[in-house]
């Protein structure tokens, strides 16, 4: 785990350094002349990331040693520690892609094992073709057709365009705030569910047909167990194992698609922070994005890991880790 | 298994051959396909069949074709891509025929290599040669207002790039069959020429991920020990940055160009691939075949590629497809954010992102056709991914 | 129980697989029946149909691919093709239990041995959850697993294969069956185990007087245990006899076939003898006697290319499918 983390860091860090040119000059080729004092502001965020003159593992060890204690600098655009934009940021991100993550496992996995007992019939062949259809479905047309739709004066208004919470929202009580951040965030939470709910209960149904097929299963019915034993206690009980791995592969998709989907929604968490790094081209930011993205991602992996080594007796807890 | 009565039945199918035929039992398959090569035809002729300069003009007496007089080097290079590609899809065909099986392979690679060849050396040629003209001169003007006796235009006579402040925002109508952008171009036109942009991407980008995932694989594979543990760890880490968080970074720090676009999403997504192709080597690795071969003293090269990669390529083909799905979707994502191609070039989602004015505006036209071609390019692609990885090996409904 | 005193009886039993490519008639038209404490062995190469065959009788065919389409099971008097899924389920494991061949994959790796073990038990007696415990540990001790109480808490994958084999054992007959089905039970062991566990159910077979109906393709373990025989190629049981008969006097061509590809001790010198041809696809079976093409005489005889030859019983409990076997013309002359 340790040498992964570094890893990242250097991976970062070398995007950063292995960048053409001077970072004034490269915004300046697309967003047209910099104004004097924003050209200082970049040239100043350089300077502190890299320390100009050292050579350039001392500059890493520096950049290093800052991160460590989760110094990343300051933001040019907003002139405050990065660290603290991400504090304010972060949790947005993470409750929508926990909720978004507790929807797609209750909904996936019950999905997934009833397509599979009912192989081949109506429900299995039609829930296969809208599943697929799902999984192919770029998320910002879904986005955009939903703000279009849904939450616009041309056609429907049912849904607030953009924000967390209404202009209002601080003057309200506790249920009615709730009530209020929940309408808010049905569109994104559906956008960002949709995809890794059609992906798992693809892979549930597999592994359940998996496991249907198996010779213990043989075994238990040959023992005078019922249809719904041999399904529930003996399939089932086998397929959830690959399903946590799962979460390993979900989770990445998903920090991307916040970036998509708090831009368009106007959500002010850590994807869309992103978002507005890279257009601003406000560096520091970026490469804390990038590092702290890729240590939550570890972070999910690590779980995933535990948690299979706790379900799957065939599996030692040492091995896995 | 029983053998299909075609006409090579007295030699047997070959291993692509069979595949092929269980690939296009299933008619979906065939309508996905069919809608690629649609697609393909679509950025072939784009500049014919989009283009606000007429087939042919007769001015004073005398005709003109300003709109061949157009074409860029860019555009000759495709004609020659496909023609040579169709070239090469009839000789497969007549391979079938007229070559034995054991000896395909090799006759097909060769085929290849010099095709790729003439292909190169023409675009070469094409871009030393063909002059890039710039032509403003108001054909339209010139048709409408009877300067021009006759005039043939294209099916949809608007360029892709002009703008016409005057037809902004318009909703679809007999003019503009799906209605114009901010700028005043015609969509229909954007919509053709934009997936110039979609096919290169996806394709290069492919092209460079299976390159370095193929590569990287099979050294890990076959060699084991440390170097595979180095290897190993380099690919958790880069598989530890969710890939567009890796990508935005990589987009942040570089400018903005085509060309950054395929080169930065080959580079990112390299490691299913070679995660692929270094679990096949392990198992291949102890098989006899190997053992032989390199006990005859073959040289490294030769064992990786011409005996051990072929049995290991079926998944890399089926992960390339699904591969071209995934760029085509990251480079609208990319434009949509507004981190790919910069106008005039056009792109699907980038005419997405227009969809939905400050005002709140909805321009739906803006976002349901170029929505829409997003979703049938992925869904044809993913399908026809599923349809090669059941066609390879219908028992095992594994993921890949 | 019937009058003769068989235990179970098969009468003109049928399963068809409905496939993409067509359909296949795994099992055509097999009888035979099994005497209470005796070992029927039910012999033939891969892809016969005896596993088909025992599938069938615990009635575990997979639907909608397979299919029994024909033939009676009678099982102590009942009629079991007939009951309802609900009584199966308390034959199965109960009254008929089953093994199979792959002791690792046949169990499940996540749930430990005394689990699964006590699941069979809960599940057809009337114990309760320490009373079931204490009888998978006997179990486990009647088979020859030793320190019982400690493995009786193992995973599957902790276990050799022999071991397993043991577990799957004694999960069959922790309730007592009256048949016990094994099917291949030897085939994916080590030889030195393979003794062991078929002395095992010798062993098992004394104490509860139980029948076996042993599945198999190796004609040494016929030898040695099984009291009766009924050997199947290509769907169709083609003789039955008593097992020291059927090696002393082979009436099938077929079943010299086998018998005289068995490699002997002593014998020097010459190629193995072999049957020529393979077994033909159950999609597309020959006309006629399905071994004609492989049998010295049949493959030129007109007869045993037209028409396939009934089983037939030739001598008191000898029967025979062949036109040319001893005492089969004699028969048809009687007509």
């Amino acid at each position: 785990m340790i040498p992964t983390l570094l890893g990242i860091t250097v991976l970062v860090f070398a995007i950063s350094r292995i960048a053409p040119g001077d970072p004034v000059s490269l915004s300046m080729g697309v967003d047209g002349e910099l104004d004097a004092e924003r050209a200082a502001d970049v040239r100043k965020a350089r300077m502190e990331l890299y320390g100009l003159d050292k050579p350039v593992h001392v500059q890493y060890g520096k950049w290093l040693w800052r991160v460590v204690r989760f110094d990343f600098g300051d933001s040019i655009k907003h002139h405050r520690p990065v660290i603290e934009l991400i504090g304010q940021r972060l949790p947005i991100t993470l409750t929508l892609n926990l909720i978004a993550f507790f929807l797609i496992y209750t909904i996936s996995i019950p999905l997934g094992v009833l397509a599979a007992v009912r192989h081949n019939r109506f429900f299995d062949r039609a829930s296969s073709v809208v599943l697929f259809m799902l999984w192919s479905l770029p998320v910002m047309w879904v986005g955009q057709m939903l703000i279009g739709y849904f939450c616009g004066p041309t056609f429907k208004q049912w849904f607030p365009p953009a924000g967390l919470s209404s202009n209002h929202a601080d003057s309200l009580v506790f249920f009615p705030w709730l009530a209020d951040r929940t309408w808010h965030l049905v569109l994104p939470v559906i956008c960002l569910t949709y995809s890794g709910l059609a992906y798992l209960t693809k892979q549930v149904r597999a592994g359940m047909l998996d496991n249907l097929r198996a010779d213990y299963v043989r075994t238990a019915r040959a023992k005078g167990l019922s249809n719904a034993t041999v399904v529930f206690r003996h399939a089932f009980r086998n397929s959830v194992i690959p399903v946590i791995t799962i979460m390993a592969t979900l989770l990445p998709a998903m920090l991307g698609g916040s970036v998509i989907i708090e831009r368009i929604f106007s959500i002010p968490g850590m994807g869309l922070l992103a978002f507005e790094a890279v257009t601003t081209r406000d560096y520091n930011v970026v490469m804390a994005v990038a590092t702290i993205g890729g240590v939550m991602n570890l972070v999910g992996l690590l779980f995933g890991d535990i948690a299979y080594a706790i379900a799957d007796p065939r599996i030692s807890f040492e091995s896995s880790v | 298994m029983s053998s299909k009565k075609t006409k090579d039945s007295e030699w047997g199918l070959s291993f692509g051959e069979m595949v092929s035929h269980e690939f296009v039992k299933n008619r979906l398959n065939v309508v996905c396909l069919i809608f690629i090569v649609f697609l393909f035809a679509a950025t072939i002729l784009a500049p014919l069949l989009a283009n606000d300069k007429p087939y042919m003009i007769r001015i004073d007496g005398e005709a003109q074709f300003p709109l061949f007089k157009s074409l860029t080097p860019s555009d000759y290079s495709v004609f020659l891509a496909a023609a040579v590609g169709i070239f090469q899809l009839f000789l497969i065909r007549r391979n079938r025929r007229t070559v034995e099986p054991s000896l395909r392979s090799g006759v097909l690679w060769h085929q290849i290599a010099v095709n790729g060849v003439v292909v190169l050396v023409g675009c070469i040629l094409i871009f030393i040669f063909v002059p890039r003209r710039l032509d403003a001169t108001g054909y339209k003007e010139m048709a409408a207002s009877g300067e021009a006796s006759e005039a043939i235009f294209a099916p949809i006579p608007y360029g892709y790039a002009r703008t016409d402040l005057a037809s902004r925002e318009q909703t679809p109508s007999r003019e503009h069959w799906l209605g114009t952008d901010d700028v005043g171009s015609d969509v229909l036109c954007r919509l053709i020429h934009g997936s110039r942009i979609s096919l290169s991407v996806g394709f290069v980008a492919v092209g460079i991920s299976s390159i370095i995932g193929i590569f990287v694989g099979a050294i890990l594979g076959y060699f084991g020990g440390k170097t595979d543990f180095i290897g190993m760890r380099i690919v958790e880490i880069m598989m530890a940055i969710p890939t567009f968080f890796l990508i935005i970074t990589i987009v942040a720090f570089f400018p903005r160009s085509l060309l950054n676009i395929m080169v930065i999403i080959g580079i990112t997504s390299w490691t299913g691939n070679a995660r692929f192709i270094r679990a096949e080597f392990f198992k291949l690795r102890n098989q006899d075949f190997v053992h032989a071969a390199v006990s005859l003293g073959l040289p490294l090269r030769s064992i990786l590629f011409r005996h051990m990669l072929p049995n290991g390529i079926a998944p890399v083909l089926v992960n390339a497809t699904f591969g071209i799905a995934g760029a085509i979707f990251i480079e609208a994502a990319l434009s949509f954010l507004g981190f790919g191609v910069a106008p005039p070039t056009p792109s699907w989602g980038q005419m997405l992102s227009l969809g939905v004015g400050v005002t709140g505006r909805f321009l739906w036209w803006l976002t349901l056709f170029p929505g829409l071609a997003i979703f049938f390019s992925v869904l044809a692609y993913n399908l026809v991914g599923e349809g090669l990885r059941d066609a390879i090996d219908p028992r095992l409904r594994k993921s890949i | 129980m019937s009058r003769n005193g068989s235990l179970l009886s098969l009468e003109g039993l049928s399963v068809s697989f409905f496939t993409d490519d067509g359909v296949a008639r795994a099992v055509q038209d097999v009888s035979f029946s099994i005497k209470k404490g005796k070992t029927f062995a039910l012999v033939g190469e891969s892809g016969c149909g005896k596993s088909v065959t025992a599938l069938a009788i615990m009635r575990l065919i997979p639907e909608p691919a397979g299919k029994i389409v024909g033939g009676r099971i009678k099982f102590r008097g009942r009629r079991l093709l007939e009951l309802k899924e609900k009584q199966m389920q308390s034959v199965r494991g109960n009254r008929i239990a089953m093994i199979f061949q792959e002791p690792m994959t046949s169990l499940n790796p996540v749930y430990t041995v005394g689990e699964q073990i006590v699941e069979a038990i809960r599940l057809h007696q009337r114990k309760n959850e320490s009373e079931a415990w204490a009888d998978a540990i006997e179990q486990l001790r009647r088979v020859g697993i030793t320190e019982p109480q400690q493995r009786v808490h193992e995973y599957p994958h902790q276990m050799s294969g022999g071991m397993r084999q043991r577990v799957m054992i004694a999960m069959a007959v922790s309730c007592n069956p009256s048949l016990l089905i094994a099917d291949e039970p030897t085939t994916a062991l080590d030889v030195t185990i393979q003794a062991q566990i078929l002395n095992l159910l010798d062993e098992l077979q004394k104490q509860k007087q139980m029948s076996i109906l042993l599945i198999t393709h190796d004609l040494g373990v016929v030898a040695e245990r099984a009291d009766d025989v009924a050997v199947m190629y290509a769907s169709r049981i083609v003789e039955t006899a008593d097992s020291k008969l059927l090696f002393a006097e082979p009436l099938h061509p077929y079943t010299r076939g086998l018998l005289e590809s068995l490699p002997r001790l002593g014998f020097e010198g010459r190629r193995l003898h072999t049957i020529s041809g393979t077994v033909p696809d159950p999609l597309h079976f020959p006309s006629g006697c399905k071994f004609h093409p492989r049998c010295p005489k049949g493959c030129k005889d007109k007869r045993c290319r037209g028409v396939e030859p009934e089983l037939r019983e030739v001598s008191k409990g000898r029967r025979v499918a062949c036109w040319y076997a001893a005492g089969y013309e004699s028969e048809e002359e009687h007509k």
